[in-house]
């Protein structure tokens, strides 16, 4: 980790941090001062340097920030209503940013020299409100209970171009400190994950494995590390829209980009991941370069309409979504699973096939990545 | 040995097929040699069973198969990770019953499945673990038997209940006559379902054989949305899907009462309404002399809560009267709860006291392990075939008087038919569809 220590200073700006995590995105030159106020009290102000000329209104970062007040022994998440600035959230635009930081409470630092905070971002890709097909097949695990509109239609929200590294889950796992749930023994499997619990209760990553998407995590771990994003686990829905592409790729207010192919069966088309010989994304067959999982992007040239890699294929993915099959209704609590996984049949990577888990399932061939958007988007 | 060969199947009905197999003398593993499966079946229970069967250090899974190549994934990731060896993976289950090295198939199919699966398995010279309800009728439960027995194969029925020690000490008790004489078992199994909202018919998905799902029954038009739980020609419903178990278990708890004398039931689809076929709502008296079995079970009863995880393997009772899988015993003398999924049970005397408490674990690893050991040995198994068929022959019997106006039937245990309604007869055995045909003759 060299998201390096800020110490603040009343008054006195320090210093910044850099990630080389893979998948964050790379933030430097953080610095951090507290200032008094008149009659508002105290307020933090944190700037720093996104640098990353893919960052645009249609790809923007997601950042947030984290702070510690007790030299980096524990951290909580900034809440993003007492940020104000042009750096925080869905940041469109790359450069220069600063962030204001309100809230007496969380800012009336007695000892200054004890606070740090963490500036992180990941790479997020705009889903315009609007109309999409949605054609999951029941059979194949869609939760009946729900009410499935005939003409399907989604509020803006944004999704994680990628799956969640490993070494993004192993950032987290640091944080949260030696005690934390979150890590399994099977989490240090070479081929298949690659996260290893150190002596002093810390953890690294198996050199080489960064880049590839953390498996082993349970929905419970999966969604514990979007909190402390602050995102979300996206819905059924989501991931369909996603997949194909709404109507209009511009969304409905626009209406100046229709979807050449609304209803395909892949995020890149009709064709079937293996046709051709070209290998569109990392399913069960020997030949598409990868026996396990693959790096996140491996395949970033057959994404979605809106630039998403893997979501076919590579890990499956948790979504938010419950299944009430008849048969365990009301003991269980089945979660859905989206989008095939390097160990799946071609057709298991399309839009429409899901899979039920139990939400305390830990395996090889699933992960999740996260969205941001409102609470209820279905 | 020469097995049952998927050309020599499909030249004809089963029966035609299986007249060309030549026997061989049921193996029995070595102790330390690998007993090897193949699983027919990949959804939730399949799966499950799976993974545990891999787990163990005396088995080797070396097929999964599913119709739905969609389902390969999800099951192959829980063998591998647990024996840490690939197993094959086949769309048909027949396949399977090809390869001489395999000793034993897991049929963890729909109902509608059961049956034929078993009995081709054992024609191939495989034992079997199968799924409960054990046949999708009565008839067919009758040649599972003559299948097993005919060729020497073992068959266990997943009603592993009956195999937990708590449940051997209960029967222990009620045997002992602490209780005085027993007339009333009540056996209750309330669960809740949603409704099934159907949707339009679909073309059948690329990787998905529906012609081999459909099997022995009726090839309906593809719609994922009709649960094939709640429709006559793929299962036995619901209702008996579960509460089979109970069933069993009171049948085991009155030292295996064989079969009853009549059947009347109430019910029928009253809250679910939503095209269903198969009752949301069952209540069946058998009467066995001067004993009495009462079945209550419902689709629609969200209080009523299955035993709790926490429960299931500890130190603790459930809250009986909202126990949806508990046991009534009730004696001229004393009273018993029994509760299914190691809930434990507990004893009171004609003055309502409390006089026994025995608290239970679940039996899934010990029926297994029975299994397994009945591979290597030839015993019958915990949970034989007879038992299985005797055991669904209470689903079946209800459900059948509950097919024709929910009259009271009376049966005979020598033909396994009914003796005053020709049209329940009609019921108890089903249309197969060709080739997948039991014949009379297994």
């Amino acid at each position: 980790m060299t998201l390096r220590k800020l110490l603040l200073s009343f008054g006195i700006a320090v210093l910044c941090s850099r990630c080389c995590y893979s998948q964050w995105l790379e933030i430097s030159n953080v610095k951090l001062r507290q200032e008094s106020t008149e009659l508002a009290g105290p307020k933090i102000m944190i700037e720093y340097d996104i640098i990353d000329p893919g960052i645009s209104p249609e790809s923007p970062a997601y950042v947030f920030v984290r702070y510690s007040r007790d030299s980096g022994k524990s951290w909580q998440f900034i809440p993003m209503d007492s940020l104000r600035g042009n750096g925080f959230d869905i940041v469109d635009k790359s450069g220069h940013k600063q962030i204001i930081w309100w809230g007496t409470s969380q800012t009336s630092f007695t000892d200054g020299n004890q606070v740090e905070v963490r500036v992180r971002g990941i790479a997020m890709a705009r889903i315009p409100a609007g109309k999409f097909v949605m054609k999951s097949l029941p059979g194949a695990g869609r939760d009946e209970s729900k009410e499935i509109s005939p003409d399907p239609d989604l509020p803006l929200f944004y999704m994680a171009k990628n799956e969640t590294t490993i070494s993004m889950y192993t950032d987290y796992l640091n944080e949260l400190g030696s005690e934390a749930a979150g890590w399994n023994q099977r989490m240090a499997s070479e081929n298949r994950c690659g996260i290893v619990r150190n002596d002093d209760g810390t953890y690294s990553v198996k050199p080489g494995r960064e880049n590839y998407p953390v498996t082993y995590v349970s929905w419970y771990d999966a969604t514990n590390f979007l909190l402390w994003c602050g995102l979300r686990l996206p819905s059924e829905a989501e991931c369909e829209k996603t997949m194909r592409g709404g109507l209009y790729l511009d969304g409905d207010a626009a209406k100046k980009k229709p979807n050449p192919m609304p209803e395909r069966r892949y995020p890149w088309g009709d064709e079937s991941p293996g046709a051709d010989g070209v290998f569109r994304c990392n399913y069960d067959s020997e030949d598409d370069g990868f026996a396990y999982s693959s790096p996140v992007g491996s395949f970033a040239k057959f994404g979605s309409p809106y630039g998403i890699c893997d979501l076919a294929g590579n890990v499956a993915e948790w979504t938010l979504d419950w299944y009430s099959t008849s048969y365990h209704a009301g003991l269980d609590g089945f979660r859905m699973v989206r989008g095939g996984s390097w160990m799946a049949v071609a057709a298991a990577c399309d839009a429409i096939t899901g899979a039920t888990q139990l939400p305390l399932k830990e395996s090889s061939i699933m992960g999740f990545r996260g969205v941001k958007g409102p609470a209820n988007s279905r | 040995m020469k097995s049952l060969n998927r050309r020599e199947f499909m030249k004809g009905t089963v029966g035609a097929a299986a007249s060309l197999t030549v026997l061989s003398q049921p193996r029995a593993r070595a102790a330390g040699e690998k007993v090897i499966i193949g699983v027919m079946g990949l959804g939730g229970r399949g799966t499950y069973l799976a993974e545990k069967f891999a787990q163990r250090p005396d088995v080797e899974i070396a097929y999964l198969s599913d119709p739905n190549t969609r389902r390969f994934a999800r099951a192959r990731e829980v063998v591998e990770e647990a024996q840490d060896k690939r197993p094959k993976m086949v769309q048909d289950f027949r396949k399977i019953l090809d390869d001489p090295s395999v000793d034993a198939l897991i049929n963890a199919t729909p109902d509608h499945w059961h049956g034929l699966g078993a009995i081709m398995a054992c024609q191939a010279g495989k034992d079997v673990y199968v799924e409960k309800p054990m046949a999708h009728n009565i008839w067919e439960g009758r040649k599972m038997i003559e299948a097993a027995r005919k060729y020497k194969r073992v068959i266990q029925v997943g009603m592993q209940s009956r195999t937990a020690p708590y449940t051997g000490k209960a029967k222990e008790y009620i045997q002992s006559g602490k209780m005085g004489d027993i007339y009333l078992v009540r056996v209750f199994n309330m669960m809740q379902h949603p409704k099934q909202k159907e949707t339009p018919n679909q073309p059948v998905p690329e990787g998905f054989d529906y012609d081999l799902w459909c099997g022995p029954a009726p090839k309906l038009p593809y719609n994922p949305s009709r649960r094939w739980l709640n429709q006559w020609e793929y299962s036995c419903g619901p209702i008996p899907g579960d509460v089979v178990h109970q069933l069993d278990l009171a049948r085991y708890l009155m030292d295996d009462i064989p079969y009853p004398k009549t059947v009347v039931h109430t019910g029928g689809v009253n809250a679910l309404t939503d095209g269903r076929q198969t009752p949301d709502t069952q209540l069946a008296t058998f009467e066995y002399g001067s004993l009495t079995l009462m079945m209550e079970a419902a689709l629609w009863t969200p209080y009523m809560k299955k035993i709790p995880a926490d429960i299931r393997d500890s130190d603790r009772f459930p809250n009986w009267p909202f126990c949806s899988t508990r046991i009534e015993i009730l004696g001229t003398e004393g009273f018993m709860y029994y509760g299914r999924h190691g809930a434990g049970w507990q004893a009171y005397d004609a003055n309502g006291e409390l006089v026994r408490s025995e608290y239970g674990r679940q039996a899934d690893k010990e029926h297994q392990d029975n299994f397994i050991d009945c591979i290597r040995t030839r015993k019958k198994p915990n949970a034989d075939v007879e038992i299985g068929h005797k055991t669904a022959l209470l689903c079946h019997m209800a459900n059948i008087s509950y097919r024709v106006g929910n009259l009271k039937l009376e049966f005979d245990p020598q033909t396994e038919t009914f003796t005053n309604c020709d049209k329940a007869n009609q019921y108890i055995k089903r249309e197969y569809r060709e080739p997948w045909v039991v014949p009379d003759n297994v």
